[in-house]
């Protein structure tokens, strides 16, 4: 779960991670004066890039420009700090290593691209120490005081508040502090149990995760299992089409639920055709065609349907007898949706 | 892992763990006892339940467990039967904390246990044992090993090589941090005997394909291995489904994967329904 930037500034704060004063807009009042910068709050990165983070001095003006022109609804207006450099700075849980790691480079835009980023690795066992911090300030050049909060800032959001991501970008480094002019970050959706309720406490909004990716195509994609669902969009892609989403329907699927992922697609406007790709396991191939035969009902655009496993026979006996064809044999099935 | 491993069900008494119990004894898995807290004393399809891993270990000789726990308790189980000292623990649950994830395998690895998942649909060796929750009729004995990072991508493979058999199934999870990685277990296939050659179904994010990959250039896995990676038109920084699929900071991307495979010389199946022909 993706945090705003003024949220995940919340969780700074509470780990000691200093950032700018700010105010979140709405309200539109009360703003300070000066030199300020305005950024849309949005959970899309490249904010910068398209012109959603703005200095000025007339923040009420940038504010009613943004919205007029974007439909942007949420601004942080916060003071702008001088600094003499910046940087990149984040903790995630290595996969390698199975332990927090720290990731440091060169800040700006393009940090992903540009490269030259160095790994630490501190176990869990130990934690983050203040030798980690003179370490570190070697290659930020700041004072390894500041420093040693923003990396145990950092780390404490893996570890107690579960987050799977906590990046900083840019860190600005003055010629005292270290402050966080971003912060990304991303909740992992399986701490939510943990920590969910401290996360609505300190004002944080807290969403269900979904399953359901929407991509630039034109051909829905359903498939039960992450894997499997990915596959068929691939092979959508290979055969030349182009997908408009992934929508795992998940293991043991029943009949609302089938119906409900079918109309999630079917409503997308994008959407021209729909390919459903299932093996039952422990979904049976009955209950999806019933979902499906009920979501055609309410919206009716042409389908083209795989099932094999638990409960085939009926599947595909409900199917056919409201006119859909059914596929055994799945690249026959998504060349014949290409070809639509 | 064969007919005669006994196998403990933590979470017997649960929905998922009580069904699967049942489907895995028809197969022929020699389940020996199961744990839920609470309900010590009663009996699960013919299977003695106990309170904790220990009081089922006083009555019984265990090798392996399998586990159901729901995943605010599930970490906590793993660490249960590391205590214990089964040898190896196999994690159906899905959406465990990954925090705790990781200090239970810590744990685990410290006992020189070995675990399988989390978010793993189990392992099967056909005609043998089943220690999972796969649907049986997509399986039939030979010498073909496969390793997997997703559940039904796993039943499609093993159902369009049936014909030719699987030695050995693993889903290995598609967690972030998991007990046992892809390279562990190609190395372990590697040395059966049983095993001819390795299907290897990876997708999107983390490095475990890639260090598979380059452990085949060293010749540190010496049978054929065909590579099937999913997540060609995954969009970066997306999530697909499984808590693991994901592209972060460049690593792991799809590219990547295909890259590593090719210059170690694994044939990489564009689809699915390819790698049959690839054998």
């Amino acid at each position: 779960m993706k945090l705003y930037e003024y949220e995940g500034k919340i969780l700074f704060r509470k780990v000691g991670i200093e950032t700018p004063k700010a105010k979140l807009v709405p309200p539109i009042e009360n703003l300070p004066s000066g030199k300020l910068v305005v950024k849309a709050q949005i959970l899309e990165g490249g904010r910068g890039k398209r012109g959603l983070v703005k200095v000025t001095e007339n923040p009420v003006e940038t504010i009613k420009e943004m919205e007029a022109k974007y439909g942007i609804e949420s601004f942080l207006v916060e003071e702008f700090i001088p600094h003499e450099r910046e940087y990149y700075l984040s903790c995630l849980i290595d996969r390698d290593t199975q332990e927090p790691m720290f990731a440091i480079g060169k800040g700006g835009i393009n940090v992903e691209e540009e490269g030259g980023i160095i790994t630490k690795v501190v176990p869990t066992e130990r934690g983050v120490k203040f030798f980690d911090a003179i370490e570190v300030s070697k290659l930020i050049s700041a004072k390894p005081s500041s420093i040693y909060s923003v990396l145990k800032g950092l780390y404490d959001l893996v570890v107690d508040y579960g987050a799977e991501l906590a990046e900083i970008n840019p860190l600005a480094i003055t010629n005292e502090k270290a402050i966080a002019l971003d912060s990304k970050v991303i909740i992992e959706d399986n701490s939510l149990i943990r920590v969910g309720d401290t996360l609505k406490s300190l004002g944080i909004h807290v969403s269900k995760p979904s399953a359901y990716v929407e991509l630039d195509g034109d051909v829905g994609i359903i498939g039960n299992g992450a894997g499997l669902t990915m596959a068929t969009m691939d092979m959508v892609k290979l055969a030349g089409g182009s997908p408009a989403d992934f929508l795992d329907v998940g293991g043991g699927a029943d009949r609302t639920h089938v119906r409900e992922s079918m109309l999630t697609v079917l409503r997308n406007p994008k959407v021209k055709k729909v390919i459903a790709n299932i093996y039952g396991g422990i979904t049976r191939c009955d209950e999806v065609a019933y979902g499906i035969v009920d979501a055609l009902k309410e919206v009716n655009k042409p389908v083209f349907i795989r099932l094999s496993g638990t409960n085939e026979e009926e599947g595909e006996r409900i199917l056919r007898n409201n006119g859909v064809k059914v596929y055994k044999n799945v690249m026959e099935m998504v060349g014949d949706a290409i070809r639509s | 892992m064969d007919k005669n491993t006994r196998v403990l069900v933590q979470g017997i008494t649960g929905r998922e763990g009580s069904f699967h119990t049942k489907l895995m004894k028809s197969y022929g898995t020699k389940i020996v006892a199961g744990t839920s807290p609470g309900k010590g004393g009663s009996s699960v399809n013919e299977v003695p339940v106990y309170d904790t891993v220990k009081e089922a270990m006083k009555e019984h000789e265990i090798d392996a467990s399998i586990i159901f726990v729901p995943a605010s308790n599930a970490a906590d189980a793993i660490i249960e039967a590391a205590d214990s000292e089964i040898k190896l623990i196999v994690v159906i649950t899905e959406h465990i904390p990954v925090v705790e994830t990781l200090r239970a395998i810590k744990y685990a690895k410290s006992n020189s246990s070995t675990v399988i998942g989390p978010n793993s649909p189990g392992l099967i060796a056909p005609a043998e044992t089943m220690l999972g929750i796969m649907p049986s009729m997509a399986f039939s004995k030979g010498k073909i090993g496969i390793i997997s990072r997703s559940g039904t991508l796993t039943y499609e493979v093993a159902e369009i090589v049936k014909s030719v058999g699987q030695s050995l199934v693993v889903g290995i999870g598609g967690d972030p941090i998991i007990g046992t990685s892809i390279l562990e277990m190609a190395k372990m296939m590697d040395d059966d005997p049983s095993t001819e050659e390795i299907i290897v179904i990876g997708e999107i994010g983390g490095t475990m394909e890639e260090r598979l990959a380059s452990s085949i250039s060293k010749g540190e896995v010496k049978k054929k291995v065909i590579a099937y990676m999913a997540g060609m038109t995954a969009p970066r920084e997306k999530r697909m489904g499984h808590a693991g699929a994901v592209v972060y900071m460049g690593m792991g991307t799809f590219e990547s994967k295909i890259n590593a495979f090719k210059r170690a010389g694994v044939k990489v199946a564009k689809t699915p329904y390819e790698i049959k022909s690839l054998l």
